[in-house]
């Protein structure tokens, strides 16, 4: 038996689905992300990351950024529902694009025992060309940014040393189509 | 009206609702709209309705939209009021009625703090409206007012709620008229009216190789205007392909018209389903390929080249994959493809699809709805019958609750125009058709206005007698009464072993008796032989009338096509040897 939880979904969910980043410009206005949510969760689309900030002030216009995961054609029905929401300007796959560029920021804290740890960490920091935040007794804060496929690599070596707590933020992926 | 003139925010309400042409407004009063009922108080260019029950303002409001074409408008108050219009909005929103729904709030200064009747207006029907609004400032009313109705009339109508606080009623400002507001486009989401003409040769050109062609109509079409109706009769004619029209599209292409072979799924005909089935060119317009239209969707219409015309983007390749699609409004669709047929001087023939006609003469010779009227109890499918054979010459709308009677409304009452049928179709909500009446009955103060009921559903509106006693309409009130919840039984029976697990309904009021509490008129049919005698009394009466007419309570709604089955895969009568080979599968369907 394993020990799934009722809150599981089985695994064949994804079969052929794939990663997609859209990116939605909208009204800034209350109860716009509660929108944007409710479309995911009443349709039973999935959220995998999400961002939201102002992005023009004189417009009064947000630019949301969302990762979700699903087969094509539940992309183009998610991008048809936002399209019909009041205050979406536009809503775009950054896939469907020619030329679109991604990034995200993470915040990575480091609680390490010994040196040995340390050196383990700082070399892997500086492969990674990370930024040190701050550093004191036994803690370290790493800022890295970079595609998120970049951000899982770091996290994925760093799981690789023994015997280090590692506390994570990440902003989730955000991108501009050229 | 000096322009200049500050207004309180209720006055605004009205003064935005006069320029609508809002001539009538279903509601119910409470704490958080009396100043609104105070500006009511005192004018006279619009009518309020005062309903028993919020849900009943709704479904008038639905009815009054759906018989006239215009936005339907309701005024409610916080809390419950407005909880109490969910189910409708919901109902308005899957049935694309265009409604705006006012409510009011509790003073801003107390959103937030479990206020009396305080509830969050807008994040409950958030999902449940097409848009809503939380008005904070007076100054912006007008124009929100405004955009509502546009929001709740363009591309694919629906419902939109306007949250007022009490405080921004009373609060002061200029009322800003229509002509000063310029909408924003992203938010108005109007319909294409233009339609590229790649598509419409795609179109010509398939109809041309088509030898089994099939004309698929929804409630699009009826939410395009009369002109789309119109339009599509026009293409029927020149292209002679056959019609189906799903629950919402009765009416848009006449049931007596010659090419009309019925409505088409889960209870249509024998003949519409296998003509979905068989086709090789399915040409919808305006339906969205409900489930209960397309049964089980791997054996859904194997070989056919798919057309869709439909407004809404998100209904294009949800449920079914189609060819060819368009977002462009039906109305303007059509009428620039049968432009184009006739400024080029193209010709169909008609003798292409002869053997397809023949085959479904063919089908049609099994007479689907065939039933054995015997000489005692009534046979439901016999009342429907004698109502649209005696109000035949009559000007008739006919709204309906949920359930077997609904289908057997749709399949032996003929609807000849669009407008003139009122159901809930994509929510199913019982307890719809006696306010929807209301509404429509509104709308059309001449019409006959009959509301097919069974006894279940009519229970659970049933306060909405004392209104259309007090306004002195005369709707009729048509009660297939059978003692169940028929359609449940009916599932019970087909897919639970018979085991009618609280489905009848007992300790029934004597309807009789009760409409005469309610100072309305009861009439009451047992036997064969009462009916059109109770029938015409009914029809003779200038007043509100219940008619309860006993029927069989045995009687099942058929053909059938069970969840998860296709539509070769119809069950065809009671009597019915072949039990559909998905019965276990389809019983997790609803």
């Amino acid at each position: 038996m394993s020990d799934a939880s009722v809150y599981s979904e089985p695994n064949n969910t994804f079969k052929n689905s794939k990663r997609n980043v859209l990116s939605i410009i909208v009204d800034n206005e209350p109860g716009i992300l509660a929108r944007i949510v409710g479309l995911f969760s009443g349709r039973g689309y999935n959220i995998e990351a999400l961002n939201v900030t102002v992005v023009d002030i004189k417009e009064n216009l947000s630019r949301i950024t969302l990762e979700t995961i699903g087969e094509q054609k539940v992309i183009e029905q998610i991008i048809a529902h936002l399209e019909k929401l009041v205050p979406v300007h536009s809503a775009i796959n950054l896939a469907d694009l020619n030329e679109s560029y991604e990034a995200e920021i993470s915040l990575i804290k480091i609680i390490y025992k010994n040196e040995d740890q340390n050196l383990k960490t700082l070399a892997l920091a500086d492969i990674y060309r990370t930024r040190t935040v701050t550093k004191k007794d036994g803690i370290v804060i790493y800022e890295i940014s970079g595609t998120s496929e970049r951000v899982n690599k770091f996290l994925d070596d760093l799981n690789g040393i023994n015997g280090i707590k590692v506390e994570i933020v990440r902003s989730g992926p955000i991108g501009l189509g050229v | 009206m000096n322009n200049s003139e500050e207004l309180n925010g209720a006055q605004i309400v009205l003064e935005a609702l006069k320029e609508q042409e809002v001539d009538t407004i279903f509601g119910y009063p409470g704490g958080a709209v009396l100043p609104i009922y105070d500006a009511i108080f005192g004018q006279n260019f619009l009518k309020h309705v005062l309903v028993r029950a919020e849900a009943g303002a709704v479904h008038a409001a639905e009815g009054y939209a759906r018989s006239s074409g215009q936005v339907g408008v309701l005024l409610v108050t916080s809390g419950p009021g407005a909880t109490n219009v969910v189910t409708g909005l919901t109902d308005a929103l899957m049935d694309s009625i265009p409604i705006v729904c006012i409510t009011g709030q509790v003073p801003s200064h107390l959103i937030g703090t479990d206020a009396f009747q305080e509830c969050d207006t807008t994040g409950i029907t958030r999902p449940c409206t097409k848009y809503n609004y939380l008005v904070k400032d007076v100054s912006k009313l007008s124009e929100v007012i405004h955009e509502a109705f546009e929001i709740a009339r363009s591309g694919r109508p629906g419902p939109v709620l306007i949250d007022i606080p009490k405080n921004v009623q009373l609060a002061k400002s200029v009322y800003k008229p229509r002509k000063e507001i310029s909408f924003r486009p992203h938010r108005i989401k109007s319909g294409s009216t233009e339609i590229s003409k790649e598509f419409i040769e795609n179109l010509i050109s398939h109809v041309k190789k088509s030898t089994k062609p099939v004309l698929y109509i929804g409630g699009g079409c009826l939410n395009s205007g009369p002109k789309a109706s119109e339009e599509l009769r026009k293409f029927a004619e020149l292209t002679n392909i056959p019609v189906t029209t799903t629950l919402h599209g009765l009416g848009c292409y006449p049931g007596n018209g010659k090419l009309s072979i019925g409505m088409l799924g889960m209870h249509g005909t024998y003949e519409a389903n296998l003509t979905m089935h068989d086709c090789d060119l399915m040409i919808n317009v305006g339906a969205r390929f409900d489930d209960r239209i397309t049964g089980r969707l791997d054996a859904f219409s194997p070989d056919s080249i798919k057309f869709h015309f439909d407004i809404d983007k998100s209904s294009i390749n949800k449920n079914v994959n189609v060819n060819f699609s368009t977002n462009t409004d039906i109305a303007h669709a059509l009428s620039a493809i049968n432009n184009y047929i006739s400024s080029n001087n193209i010709e169909f023939n008609h003798n292409q699809i002869s053997n397809w006609w023949n085959q479904i003469k063919e089908w049609k010779s099994n007479d689907c709805l065939k039933y054995e009227q015997g000489e005692e109890t009534i046979k439901p499918q016999h009342a429907i019958s004698r109502l649209n054979e005696l109000t035949k010459n009559k000007d008739t709308i006919v709204t309906t609750e949920v359930g077997q009677h609904q289908m057997w409304a749709a399949q032996y009452f003929q609807f000849n125009k669009p407008n003139s049928w009122i159901t809930s179709g994509g929510l199913g909500t019982m307890g719809f058709g006696m306010p929807a009446a209301i509404g429509a009955q509104m709308a059309n103060p001449e019409a006959l206005v009959i509301d097919i009921a069974g006894e279940a559903s009519f229970l659970m509106n049933i306060q909405e007698i004392a209104t259309a006693v007090q306004y002195k309409l005369p709707i009729k009130i048509f009660i297939l009464n059978n003692e169940y919840m028929g359609m449940v039984r009916q599932w019970q029976e087909l897919m639970h072993g018979s085991r009618y697990s609280e489905s009848y309904v007992d300790a029934l009021p004597d309807f009789v008796k009760l409409a005469e509490s309610f100072h309305a008129v009861g009439l009451r049919a047992k036997n064969v032989s009462e009916l059109d005698e109770t029938i015409n009394e009914m029809l003779s009466i200038d007043r509100p009338v219940i008619a309860d007419i006993w029927v069989d309570k045995k009687e099942n709604v058929f053909p059938m096509i069970p969840s998860g089955a296709a539509h070769n895969e119809m069950l065809l009568s009671q009597y019915d040897e072949e039990k559909p080979e998905n019965q276990e599968k389809g019983k997790v369907l609803v």
